[in-house]
C-alpha cells in the first residue's frame, strides 16, 4: 500500500518538468479536439499519435497517448451536447440529456456536467488502476496457456457481440482481424503464411498501419459520405461546474465510476459500452427516469463518469493480462509493445513501477481535461466550425506520413490504403471494427498459446475446461455466444410472431 | 437479407480459400512436428469458423438478426473522388515528387473541391492556403519536431 504511493509520488515527481507537463497538456488539447470532432474517434486519435510520436523517449510518447485517449473521450461530449452528433461513440449516450439541455438554453451547464463527470470518473477508474492491478497481476501469474487462449478468445468475441448491431457480423469481423495477425512468418518453424512471395509481408501486417486504416482513413471515407454543412453555435451560458451537482449526484458518480471501471476491465468492451450501462443503472435508480431523455442532469453525469472512468479500466487489462479493455486501449497497448515496455502478468515483478506512472499520466490528463473544461471550452468549440473538408485531406497526410514514419516503408502505406478500403466496405455493410482490431492486437496471444496448449496436452481438449481458471473462462465464452444467439433466435421468433 | 446472402456466400468462399491455403501448408512431419505444431493449424480453424459463420449469415430467417448494414450504394459521388484524390496522392505522388510539394498539391485540390459552401475566389485562396500551410506546418513538425523520415 504504502509502497504504491511512495512509487506514484516518484512518478508524479518524474513527470513534473515544465516540458513534460507542456506535453501533455498540448496532448490533451490534441485529444480532445480529436473527440469533439465528429467522424474522428479516440482509436484513430491514438493510431495516428502512435506513429507520431515513434521516435520520442518512451515515457514521453506513453505519456501524450494517454493524455490523448483520455481527452478524446471527453472531448466527445462537446459535439454531443452542441450539434446532437456524438464525436466518439462513446458520447453517443450524452446526446440524449446534454442535446436537450442544450435546447432548453443550458449548453454551458450540461458541458460543465460532463466535464465534472469525466473528471471525477477518471479519477475513480484511477484509483482502481492503482489499487487494482497489483492484485489482478498476482492472479495473472495463475494463469497458463489454456487461461490465454480463452480470455485472447473472450476479447475478440465479446467485443463482437457488444460493439455493433449485429453480433455474426462482430464475430466475423473478429476471425478476420485474428486470420489478419497470422499473415506472415508463424513462431514456431518461421514458416511464411498467406504471403504469396511478396518479402515485406514474411514478416507479418504491422498492427499500427492497419490500424490507421482501419480507423484513420476509413472513417474519413465514411465521413466524406455525406455534405455536412458549416455548424452554427449558439452562445451558451457558463461551463462553470456546480458543486451541488457533485453534492447532489454522488451516488450517479460513484456508481457510473464502478460500472465504467468495471466495464473496462472487461476484454474488448469499451467506452460506448460503459456509457450506456451507466446510464441505463442511473435511470433504474432514479426517482424521476421520465425526464431521462428530456435533459436530465443525472443521466448525462452518469455517461459522461462511466465512459471517462472506462479508461483507466480498459488499462487495467492491458498492463496485467496484455489483453486490452476497448479499441484504443489496443492501440495503446501495441504501442507500449513498440517502446520497449513488456505488458502482462510480469509487469509487477519486472517493471512495477510502470504501473504507477500509467496512473500519474492519468493524473496529468485529467488535469488537462479539468483546465480546458473551464477555461477553454468557449474557443475550444470554434473547432466545431472548421469545414469538414479542410480537416479530412490534412488527417489524410497524416495517416499515409504516419504509416511511413513507423519503419521508413511505402509497403506500410499500401497496408494503411489496403485495410482502409476495406475497412470502409465493411462499415457500409455494418461490420463494427473494434473486433477486427481485437482479433488483430490478440491473435499472437490466441495462437501461440492455443498451441502451447495443445502439445502440452498431447491433443487432450480436458484441460481447457477442467482446470479451474481455464473451465470459468470457457464457460464464460461459450455461455455469452450462446445466450446471444438464444436472445437473438427469440427475438426474431417473436418478430416473426408479430408479423404473421 | 441479400446483402446478407451475398455476404455471407463470400465469407464461405474467404474461409474456404483459408482453409485450403492452411491444408497446403508444410507440416513438419520429418521433424517431428504433429497435428498441434502444424503452422496450418490455427488460420485451418479461423477458415472453418469463417464458413460456419458465413453460413449462418447467408441462411439465417429475416428478424434473427439485425440486418445492421447501411443503405445506399458502397460508394458515392462524393466517397470516389475523395478515395481518388487519396490515392492519387499515396500512389502518385507520395515519393515520387518532394513530399511537401505533393501534400501542398493534395490538400488544395481536396479543399478546391469540396469546399463547396464558400464563393469561388474565396474558396482558391483558402485551398492554396490550406495547401501550402499543411505542406509547411507537416514537414517542420515531422522533420524538425518528431524527427521523423518523410517519404
Amino acid at each position: 500500500m504504502f509502497e504504491g504511493l511512495i512509487q506514484f509520488g516518484q512518478s508524479i515527481a518524474h513527470f513534473s518538468q515544465p516540458m513534460v507537463i507542456a506535453l501533455a497538456l498540448l496532448a490533451s488539447l490534441v485529444g480532445v479536439i480529436i473527440g469533439a470532432l465528429p467522424g474522428l474517434t479516440a482509436t484513430m486519435g491514438l493510431a495516428l499519435m502512435t506513429t507520431l510520436t515513434i521516435k520520442l523517449p518512451s515515457d514521453q510518447a506513453l505519456l501524450i497517448l494517454i493524455c490523448t485517449y483520455v481527452g478524446a473521450i471527453y472531448g466527445g461530449s462537446r459535439s454531443a451536447i452542441l450539434l446532437n452528433i456524438p464525436g466518439t461513440p462513446a458520447s453517443a449516450a450524452s446526446c440524449l440529456d446534454g442535446y436537450a439541455l442544450a435546447r432548453q438554453g443550458l449548453a454551458g451547464r450540461a458541458m460543465g456536467i460532463a466535464t465534472t463527470g469525466s473528471v471525477l470518473g477518471t479519477l475513480i477508474g484511477m484509483v482502481f488502476l492503482a489499487g487494482f492491478t497489483p492484485v489482478l497481476g498476482g492472479l495473472a501469474l495463475k494463469f497458463g496457456a489454456y487461461e490465454f487462449f480463452w480470455l485472447a478468445l473472450f476479447g475478440v468475441l465479446i467485443a463482437g457481440t457488444l460493439t455493433g448491431d449485429d453480433p455474426l457480423k462482430g464475430w466475423l469481423a473478429g476471425v478476420a482481424g485474428l486470420f489478419v495477425a497470422g499473415i506472415g512468418q508463424e513462431p514456431q518453424y518461421a514458416y511464411e503464411r498467406f504471403s504469396f512471395g511478396v518479402r515485406d509481408l514474411a514478416g507479418g501486417i504491422q498492427l499500427v498501419p492497419a490500424l490507421v486504416g482501419a480507423f484513420g482513413f476509413a472513417e474519413l471515407l465514411t465521413a466524406m459520405r455525406e455534405h455536412r454543412p458549416p455548424v452554427k453555435i449558439n452562445p451558451f451560458d457558463t461551463v462553470i461546474p456546480r458543486l451541488t451537482d457533485v453534492t447532489k449526484y454522488w451516488r450517479t458518480i460513484l456508481r457510473s465510476g464502478l460500472i465504467g471501471t468495471g466495464v473496462g476491465i472487461v476484454p474488448g468492451v469499451g467506452e460506448d459500452v460503459a456509457a450506456w450501462s451507466s446510464y441505463a443503472a442511473a435511470k433504474r435508480a432514479s426517482k424521476e427516469p421520465e425526464m431521462f431523455g428530456k435533459g436530465s442532469i443525472d443521466g448525462l453525469m452518469a455517461a459522461e463518469t462511466g465512459d471517462n472512468a472506462c479508461v483507466p479500466g480498459a488499462v487495467i487489462p492491458v498492463l496485467t493480462l496484455a489483453v486490452p479493455g476497448s479499441a484504443p486501449a489496443a492501440v495503446l497497448m501495441a504501442a507500449m509493445i513498440i517502446h520497449g515496455v513488456r505488458p502482462g502478468p510480469m509487469i509487477m515483478m519486472e517493471n512495477p513501477r510502470f504501473v504507477y506512472d500509467v496512473v500519474a499520466m492519468m493524473l496529468f490528463a485529467t488535469i488537462g481535461i479539468l483546465i480546458y473544461g473551464l477555461v477553454l471550452t468557449k474557443a475550444l468549440v470554434q473547432v466545431l466550425r472548421v469545414p469538414q473538408p479542410l480537416i479530412v485531406p490534412i488527417i489524410f497526410v497524416l495517416c499515409a506520413v504516419g504509416s511511413f514514419a513507423i519503419s521508413g516503408r511505402m509497403f506500410d502505406v499500401w497496408v494503411m490504403l489496403a485495410f482502409g478500403i476495406v475497412g470502409y466496405a465493411l462499415r457500409q455493410w455494418g461490420y463494427p471494427m473494434a473486433p477486427l482490431v481485437l482479433g488483430i492486437v490478440l491473435g499472437d496471444l490466441l495462437e501461440k498459446n492455443l498451441r502451447r496448449a495443445l502439445v502440452l496436452s498431447d491433443g487432450d481438449l480436458t484441460p481447457f475446461f477442467t482446470r479451474p481458471i481455464s473451465g470459468a473462462l470457457a464457460a464464460m465464452v461459450i455461455g455469452s455466444v450462446a445466450w446471444k444467439v438464444w436472445s437473438l433466435h427469440r427475438e426474431g421468433r417473436r418478430a416473426r410472431e408479430r408479423a404473421a | 437479407m441479400r446483402q446478407d446472402r451475398i455476404g455471407g456466400a463470400a465469407w464461405i468462399a474467404f474461409g474456404l480459400a483459408i482453409f485450403a491455403g492452411a491444408w497446403q501448408m508444410d507440416r513438419y512431419e520429418s521433424m517431428g512436428g504433429t497435428l498441434y505444431t502444424a503452422p496450418g493449424l490455427v488460420p485451418g480453424i479461423y477458415g472453418l469458423m469463417m464458413m460456419a459463420m458465413g453460413a449462418l449469415l447467408a441462411l439465417r430467417r429475416p428478424g434473427e438478426l439485425a440486418d445492421a448494414a447501411a443503405g445506399g450504394p458502397l460508394f458515392n459521388r462524393r466517397v470516389a473522388l475523395a478515395l481518388v484524390l487519396m490515392l492519387v496522392y499515396a500512389i502518385g505522388l507520395v515519393g515520387r515528387v518532394p513530399f511537401g510539394v505533393g501534400t501542398a498539391i493534395f490538400v488544395a485540390a481536396f479543399c478546391a473541391l469540396f469546399d463547396g459552401d464558400a464563393p469561388p475566389r474565396r474558396r482558391a485562396v483558402t485551398a492554396l492556403a490550406t495547401g501550402i500551410g499543411t505542406a509547411v506546418v507537416v514537414v517542420l513538425v515531422f522533420e524538425r519536431v518528431f524527427l521523423v523520415r518523410l517519404p
